[in-house]
């Protein structure tokens, strides 16, 4: 653990400060006056352009962490650099110079989508004569242009969020954060508001994305870091850490999915000693085995299950997802931790099928 | 998304936004603030049908037997209309002033709050924005109550404006600038159970907890004179006292002020005088509790 722990988070003293980061925090920690270390020395290098993600379970510290690069919250330790500007030392071009969307939707609800973006215009200081253009384009791009002038009490969650987020665009920040923006909507309302963030990291913003969803970063993400307890324990790319941290998924269907069966079956498999010391976690209908080694042991493996009387009726062999790459590194580091332990289970079950 | 390309959104993106002047900070508050209290029925039911279903139903049950308490207290010639017109005028700036804290937590509650602390807007003028839309309502209200006053006592004796504000239309003004600084100190105590609470309910429970007993224990309704003696203890102490008192001494051309015995100006003033410095003395107390507060929550120290 503490080698993956050290890789991206090097010693930050000596490197000095380039221009061209988007987003450039140093060893921040957030301790709560409680006692409570909510984020424990993260270091983030963000360039500008990239899409970023920053997942973790619900508790790691992503929405501590995106409020301190925000100027919501100031570091008890560390620094943030947003656009070359210091957090601590100059908040309001800090401020000027980025969009935030927060993980609860934040419209008034007692003005249209049309007033919404124009009081956002305004405390941003768009001039007036480019208002209308952007607040059009905005409409479109989120498509609430049929319902530009209804009050938004009453609009569905996914409206509400696509309002929101066309909201924090007015102003065309060059960064962007987006706290979970999707959590709670359904598939179609995620989907329509995957494509539109694309669209805008397309066009040349930064996009700094925090999510529970393992498959949102996976399609979304350039480079993403892993949280958990307040501190990173993996960055890369998606396929980066899914080669260096995943491993195969064998799933094992079961004719007969009676609990004694399905421990018959895990009995023989551990006996495999080629298998290393496999992961084994039971399913509904059967059980499925994290390993390394599970492509090249896969003929002795059937007959230990028939030599027990265990009699398969489907299996596949699937390349790990960063679900697998998060369960390996947060299985070994924390198997004392129930709570980390409940936020994954929450995590694999909250995953959007497309 | 109809085969829009966007392209425009973001063609220039490596820019910061530009900012405003703290008064347009105010003017966006401000007009923010109006926009939404003229779309809540609830506000304008408050201050617009209630006083007006208060002062009907007061005059026509209270006014029957309060004139010869009024008689005695103050002499032959008062009608109970313009008795009670500052009461009506203090109860609604108490209904509008003690629910400033519910947008407050309204706003927390659904994220405007942050949102306006991530973006450049200057962070006090926003707040006064606020104030000031709540201003311009209690101000709007006072002005209807006075015109509905007049038109009950036109009805009831055919009188003459003079006669129901004595000292004409600088007590208009006068009424309106004891109104505003009342419902100021009302404003900042909303404000700070909001804060404290960060809750509606809390918030309206304690804005109508407060409303209610207070008049009742002040010269609102009767000469202070003619209730029992605990009241007139309790009446001293209690703020409502002072904005009906101060309002009431404009409305009557005359010292009315029974609670604490001024004696060093002339006529009005030995109420309006006293009036004043006590709710303005309530404001600058309630004012700095609620700006510490408000700073506090705004603040980016951890917690």
């Amino acid at each position: 653990m503490a080698n993956r722990q050290s890789q991206p988070q090097q010693s930050t003293a000596d490197q000095s400060r380039e221009p061209d980061l988007a987003i450039d925090a140093r060893d921040v920690t957030v301790t709560y006056r409680d006692g409570t270390k909510a984020v424990r020395g993260v270091s983030l290098r963000i360039e500008k352009g990239e899409f970023f993600g920053f997942l973790g379970p619900n508790g790691a510290g992503k929405t501590t962490t995106i409020k301190s690069l925000v100027t919501l919250l100031y570091p008890t330790q560390g620094s943030v650099r947003i656009n070359g500007y210091d957090a601590a030392t100059d908040p309001q071009m800090v401020r000027r110079s980025i969009g935030y969307m927060a993980q609860e939707t934040s419209i008034d609800r007692e003005l249209t989508p049309r007033e919404n973006l124009q009081l956002a215009c305004k405390l941003y200081g768009v001039p007036a004569e480019q208002r209308d253009e952007r607040i059009e384009t905005l409409l479109d791009l989120v498509d609430l242009q049929d319902v530009a002038d209804t009050r938004s009490e009453k609009f569905s969650g996914g409206m509400k969020k696509r309002l929101d987020a066309a909201s924090v665009l007015v102003h065309r920040p060059p960064v962007v954060f987006l706290d979970e923006p999707t959590t709670g909507l359904d598939p179609e309302a995620r989907l329509r508001l995957w494509e539109y963030f694309e669209r805008i990291n397309e066009q040349g913003t930064t996009v700094f994305l925090t999510t529970q969803y393992l498959e949102e970063a996976d399609e979304l993400c350039d480079r993403l870091s892993l949280l958990q307890n307040g501190q990173v324990i993996a960055t890369g790319s998606p396929e980066t850490l899914k080669s260096e941290f995943g491993m195969d998924v064998f799933e094992i269907t079961l004719e007969n999915p009676a609990e004694e069966q399905i421990e018959r079956g895990v009995q023989a498999i551990r006996r495999i000693d080629a298998l290393e010391d496999p992961i084994v976690r039971t399913t509904d209908d059967g059980f499925a085995i994290r390993s390394d080694r599970i492509r090249e042991v896969a003929s002795e493996f059937f007959s230990a299950l028939d030599d027990a009387g265990v009699s398969v009726s489907d299996f596949d062999v699937r390349s790990p997802t960063l679900d697998d790459v998060f369960l390996a590194l947060t299985d070994d580091s924390s198997a004392d931790d129930d709570r980390i332990g409940t936020g994954m289970a929450s995590m694999s079950a909250g995953e959007v099928s497309t | 998304m109809s085969g829009h390309d966007g392209r425009t959104v973001i063609s220039d993106t490596a820019q910061k936004a530009p900012g405003n002047s703290a008064t347009d900070d105010v003017r966006i508050s401000f007009k923010r603030w109006l926009i939404k209290n003229l779309r809540n029925p609830y506000v304008v039911f408050t201050s617009l049908i209630q006083p007006v279903i208060f002062f009907v139903l007061f005059v026509e049950v209270f006014g029957a037997i309060a004139g010869s308490a009024l008689a005695e207290a103050l002499g032959p010639d008062i009608s109970y209309v313009t008795y009670l017109s500052p009461a009506i005028i203090v109860m609604s700036t108490l209904s509008s002033a003690a629910t400033s804290g519910i947008g407050l937590v309204d706003d927390m509650e659904e994220g405007m709050f942050e949102k306006m602390l991530v973006s450049p807007v200057n962070r006090s003028a926003m707040f006064f924005g606020k104030v000031l839309s709540e201003v311009t309502r209690i101000v709007v209200q006072t002005l209807l109550i006075l015109l509905l006053g007049y038109l009950l006592l036109v009805i009831k004796n055919g009188a003459a404006f003079d006669q129901y504000l004595r000292t004409g239309v600088a007590g208009i003004v006068g009424v309106v600038f004891v109104t505003v600084i009342f419902g100021g100190a009302f404003m900042a105590y909303s404000n700070i159970v909001a804060l404290v609470t960060r809750d509606q309910e809390a918030t309206i429970m304690f804005a109508n907890l407060l409303t209610f007993p207070l008049l009742f224990i002040s010269s609102a309704f009767l000469p202070l004179g003619v209730l029992p003696k605990w009241i007139r203890t309790v009446a001293v102490l209690n703020p409502i006292t002072y904005g009906v008192d101060g309002v009431r001494a404009i409305m009557l051309g005359r010292d009315v002020m029974t609670v604490v015995d001024v004696t060093a100006f002339s006529g009005i003033w030995n109420t309006v005088v006293p009036a004043s410095i006590v709710l303005v003395g309530c404001n600058v107390i309630l004012g700095t509790v609620a700006i510490r507060l408000l700073r506090h929550a705004a603040g980016s120290k951890v917690q």
